[in-house]
Parts: structure tokens; sequence; C-alpha cells
């Protein structure tokens, strides 16, 4: 079970944009175009945000508006921990009778993993459990959002500028939607994710929308510009004397995790609200289809489109689909430009090998007539249902440290079950066999002297 | 000679004080001593190798723990002048499932969490975390309400110091009896009694 354990022994090689070896088990197929595809090939699209402690699920806008952060769950500062509420009983005067008291209830937050409490930096107890604490104000909210908003007006009135230029260049022939650095600039000051990844052939709407700010009367945003100062604070007198107090300290992770306050000491390091996790979805770059689609629900890790390699291609020679499967193994030649990593010469088997089918119930089916086929002993070691075991040699080419890897071609043919729907012509063969050809590369281990 | 021998006969056996909660699955060997209101756990170990094993109160030992004093590792058993050094452990100390402590000298309100290690030249002060699978072999004193946690065995100061688990005990104290046999403890007595002639 190479993919399990030992995931880089056996590597494929990907023809995309890049070539690209890797394990089966990070491989998808894609079977329209019938290849490989690897997670470089394929373009990568924001499913759904959710909370991976409290697992909830958050549609997009108000992700953006919360800033991807869940509004239940905490952070420890301290060891980035989820952090927990806790309870206590502490005694409060009745607010009828004063001289009475009563055991109220008191929440606080604690981390499990590093003992950290709220009550270490100050923060009061609260009475509610959830929904009492709030994060610190940052002082310099109100000048960011400014300038944020500045600098987005500046970026609209470039970008309208750019594509009118273009426009009145192209009249003669079809306009295109952007030029890929007005997409930059958009993408630089952040005015919205939907404008990029323009499909071809998909409609010119966002010309439309050109033309509508135009008629608004925009608003002048002036901001002043920030002032440079002569005087510095000067450093403590005792900043060279002064024992350092080390728990005290905060780490650089510690500090950087709060980009606002950046605290040096350990006494300031408040929670922060919990980072959102996406759910992704993956697209064949040629043809457009998704590779993999999962559930929307946060707690299921099922998904509704899934075309992982391993179920479709090959895999060490257990055979994942159901149909007989005949394999053809052809040594690389001399040359070959994608033979670049291996250190041996390999001699394999040159008949064509047979693999049964899967048949899931064939452990428990006794009476099975036993699988006739007639192998060569030289070539095939052992068969067992899908799996074959067969022989190859090995000429180590090199006497070096490393591991030893052998290269080679394998050949076989694929029936696309789930072909697309195709008006059939006065009954066609149910499913066609393709022949796709895999570079695989096979790490075999040190040579042992 | 006689007091060689009295030394030797005066303690072969663990010594429970009553009110602890001692399962007979336990493996006690050697000197041990314990206090009051200690809860011992079936499959937990505490073995006196090198030196008798004292431990006060309101002690927590979980399943599986191992509590050890044996002899350092460059000294052979048999060799001579090899004092036996006592190991002493403190009041209201947790001791979590699997861990296994070789210090000598814990103080009082630690917890030793699950799968830790604690090497024979720590001396615990009080109020101290040693969190789960931590291995900490130093030689050194730990100060007060330290908390030693990660993979890295990262360090901090708390505020304040983990709070007794009275709750767990009493709850302890009432249950394990129902379902294990448990040590005989040593009832105390009040006056010597005379040696018959």
């Amino acid at each position: 079970m190479a993919s399990l354990l030992q995931p880089d022994r056996v590597l494929y090689l990907v023809h995309g944009e890049k070539k690209i070896r890797s394990p089966l088990s990070t491989l998808y197929f894609c079977r329209y175009c019938s290849e490989l595809r690897s997670l470089e090939c394929v373009s990568h699209e924001v499913d759904s945000h959710y909370c991976p402690s409290c697992l909830e699920n958050m549609p997009s806008a108000e992700a953006k508006l919360k800033k991807n952060r869940c509004a239940n769950c905490f952070d420890c500062p301290c060891c980035m921990h989820t952090l927990s509420t806790r309870a206590t009983n502490i005694p409060a005067p009745l607010p009828d009778d004063p001289s009475k008291t009563t055991m109220k209830k008191a929440y606080y937050l604690a981390c499990g993993f590093c003992r950290w409490t709220s009550r270490d930096v100050g923060m009061a107890d609260k009475s509610v459990a959830s929904g009492g604490w709030q994060e610190p104000d940052n002082p310099h909210t109100q000048r960011i959002n400014k300038l944020i908003e500045y600098y987005q007006q500046l970026a609209q009135r470039e970008k309208l500028e750019r594509d009118r230029k273009k426009l009145a260049r192209r009249r003669p022939y079809m306009p295109l939607a952007f030029s890929q650095h007005t997409i930059h600039v958009v993408e630089k000051y952040g005015l919205g994710t939907r404008l990029q990844r323009q499909r071809p052939g998909a409609p010119i709407t966002s010309l439309a929308g050109l033309s509508l700010k135009e008629g608004e009367d925009q608003k002048e945003i002036n901001i002043e510009p920030a002032q440079a100062l002569d005087e510095v604070e000067p450093l403590p007198e005792d900043c060279y004397t002064r024992p350092i107090n080390l728990p005290e300290v905060t780490s650089l992770r510690q500090r950087l995790l709060q980009p606002d306050f950046q605290p040096a000491g350990a006494s300031q390091l408040h929670p922060k609200h919990k980072h959102l996790l996406i759910k992704r979805s993956l697209r064949c770059r040629k043809c457009e289809h998704n590779l993999s689609k999962p559930e929307f629900n946060p707690t299921s890790i099922k998904f509704k489109i899934q075309l992982v390699a391993e179920c479709q291609v090959l895999l060490t020679l257990t055979n994942p689909v159901e149909n007989i499967t005949h394999v053809t193994l052809v040594g690389c030649e001399e040359g070959d430009p994608e033979d670049i990593n291996s250190t041996a010469k390999v001699m394999v088997p040159t008949k064509e090998l047979v693999l049964a089918g899967k048949d899931a119930a064939a452990d428990y089916d006794e009476l099975a007539e036993p699988q006739d086929f007639q192998d060569d002993p030289d070539v095939v070691a052992f068969r067992k249902s899908n799996k074959i075991g067969f022989f190859i040699k090995v000429v180590p080419q090199r006497e070096e440290d490393g591991d030893v890897t052998v290269s080679f071609k394998i050949r076989h043919d694929f029936r696309n079950l789930a072909a697309p729907i195709r008006p059939s012509e006065e009954g066609d063969a149910p499913t066609e066999a393709i022949w796709l050809t895999h570079h695989v590369e096979l790490s075999l281990g040190p040579i042992i002297a | 000679l006689n007091k060689m021998s009295d030394k030797q006969n005066a303690q072969k056996s663990a010594k429970i004080a009553a009110g602890a909660v001692v399962c007979v699955e336990s493996e006690i060997r050697g000197e041990v001593t314990i206090g009051a209101r200690t809860v011992v756990h079936p499959k937990a170990r505490i073995i006196a190798e090198a030196g008798p094993i004292v431990i006060g109160e309101g002690n927590l030992i979980e399943e599986q723990a191992l509590i050890i004093n044996s002899y350092p590792e460059n000294i052979a058993p048999d060799s001579e002048g090899v004092e036996p050094k006592t190991m002493t452990i403190g009041i209201n100390n947790v001791f979590e499932v699997g861990c296994m402590s070789q210090a000598l000298k814990i103080g009082d309100n630690n917890v030793i969490e699950s799968k830790a290690d604690l090497g024979r030249n720590m001396i615990l002060t009080s109020g101290c975390i040693i969190g789960a699978c931590c291995q900490v072999n130093t030689c050194e004193v730990i100060p007060e309400n330290t908390v030693i946690f990660g993979s890295g065995c990262q360090r901090r100061v708390q505020t304040e110091r983990p709070q007794p688990q009275t709750l767990q005990l009493d709850f302890l104290m009432k249950i394990l009896p129902n379902y294990h046999h448990m040590k005989k403890t040593v009832k105390t007595t009040s006056a010597v009694t005379p040696a018959k002639n």
C-alpha cells in the first residue's frame, strides 16, 4: 500500500503547465480530458466558510465583514489553541437586600493546553456564557479605514481611465472585459474578487457597471498626509541594566498574531476571534469541469463530486475499476526528455499483463470459479483478485548513496463509464476503451553494499 | 547488628494511613508511606527501590502512573556507600494516567499530566503543571506556578495555582470501594504497646 504509508515511493508524471511528479494519492483524474491533474493545474475556488471549532457555516459576505473570524470562538493568545468557557460560582450581593449574598455564575475563558485564563490579562469575568467578550479596539482604526477608502477610490478612477482608453482603441474588434493590468490593480486594493477570473466567452457585464458609476457623483475623499516627527521617545534609562522577566516577554509568534498591538508583555495578550477555514472546490483549467466539490455542511467530510486519481488510474497494479484491464509496461528509451530522475536501468516484462476487475463480493464468494489467466511464472509472481505481482530486473547505474530510482511507462486501457450523454447512433458500443499512458517513477530504496 | 535487622524489618510493607483509598490491584513495593485522603487507582505503581517514598495527603494517583525511587543509572544496586534517599511528595498533587515520576522532591498542588516524564534531579515546588507527554530531565528547581507545555516543553507562569481536586477525591473515595478491594490501612495507635517478655 505504497499510496498510504510511503507516499513518495511511486511518482506519476503529470503533463500540465509544469511537469510535476507526485504520488497518486495527491492527484486528480479529469475524466473529460482523460488526463491526470495535480493541484497546480487546477483552479481553486472558495466554496464556503466555516469555523473549525463550532462548525458554524458563514456566508461569504458575512465572513468578509467579520474579517474571516468566527463570532463565538476565541484562540488562546499564548498557544493558539481554542479557548473554552468555564464557570465559577461567586458570591454576589442580591439586588434587593445588599446584606445577603447568593451564588452567581461567572464565566471566564481558559485554555486547556497551556492553562492560560482570561483573568491573567485582567479581563473581568462575564455574567453571560457567550457574547460578552470583546476584542480591544485598535486606536488607529479610523485612520486606516479612511486610507482604505481613499485608495479604493483612486484605484477605481485609474481603472476607468485605462479601460476607456482600451475601449477607444478596440472599437472595431470585440472589446475584452479587462486587461491583465487592471485586474492586478483591482486586486491590490481589494475591490472585489468576483472581478477576477473572467472565463472565456463570458458576457461582459462589468462594462455596464462602469458606465453607471460615471453617472454617480463621487465623493472626493481627502486624506491628510502622515506627519513625520523630529523627536522620538527616548529609551528608558534602565534599558540595559533591568533584569528581564522571561515569562513576561512575548514570543515573536504571539506578538505577530496580534498585528494591531504587537504587545511586548504577556500581560497584554488578549484573545482573538478564531480564524475561519474554507471548503474549496477544484476545477480543471482546460475543460472547466469540477474535479472535487465538497459537501456544503461543515460537519460532513464527504464530497458531491470527487474525481480522485486513485479511483480511476491504475495503482501499483491493483486494478481499481471493475473491468478486466490490460497493462503493458514499456521501459523509457534513451534520451527520453521525461526521464531525468532514474538512476538505474530497468527491464520490464514485455508481455501484456491482464488484471481482473475489482469485485467487491469476491472475498465472500467461496464458490467463485478461480480466475483462469495463464501466467508466465517468470513474469507474474502472484495474483490475487484484482492485484498482480510481477518481476522487473533493475541494474543500478551509479554507485550512489541515494535511492535507486527507476522510471517506466504504464500503458493501460480505460473505459469512461460516466461519459457525457451523446446521441447514440444505431446502437453504439456502450463504452469505448481508450489507451492511457502514464510515466511512473519508482523509488526502490538505497543500495545495500 | 540488632539495629540493622530492626531497620530492615521495620517497614517491608506499605504504611497506608487511615482515610486513604488504595486499590488492591495497584503495585506498591518497598517502604512506602501514604497519607490520609490519598486515592491510588488500580494499576498504579509505586516502587521504592533505592530508598523510601513518603506520599502526603490528598493526592490523586491515577491508573498506570509510575512513581519510582530508583537507582541512578551509573550506580549499580549493590555498591556500598550509597545512601538511600527518601522521595517526598507533598499534598494535593495529581498524577494523571500513564505519567512517570522519578523526582525526589515534589511540593504541593502540582499536576503531572498524562504520559509526562519527570527526571530524578527535578524538584517541583508548588502549583506546577507538567503538561502531557512532556519529558523534563533537567537538574533544576521549577519555580512556583510554572506551566510546562507543548512539544518543545515551553514554559509560562500562571497567576493562580491549580485547584485541589477535592470534588474528584470525594467522589472516588465513595465509588472505588464499591468496585474494588482496598489495601488494609494501618490503624494509628496512640500508646505504644508494651513488649511482652
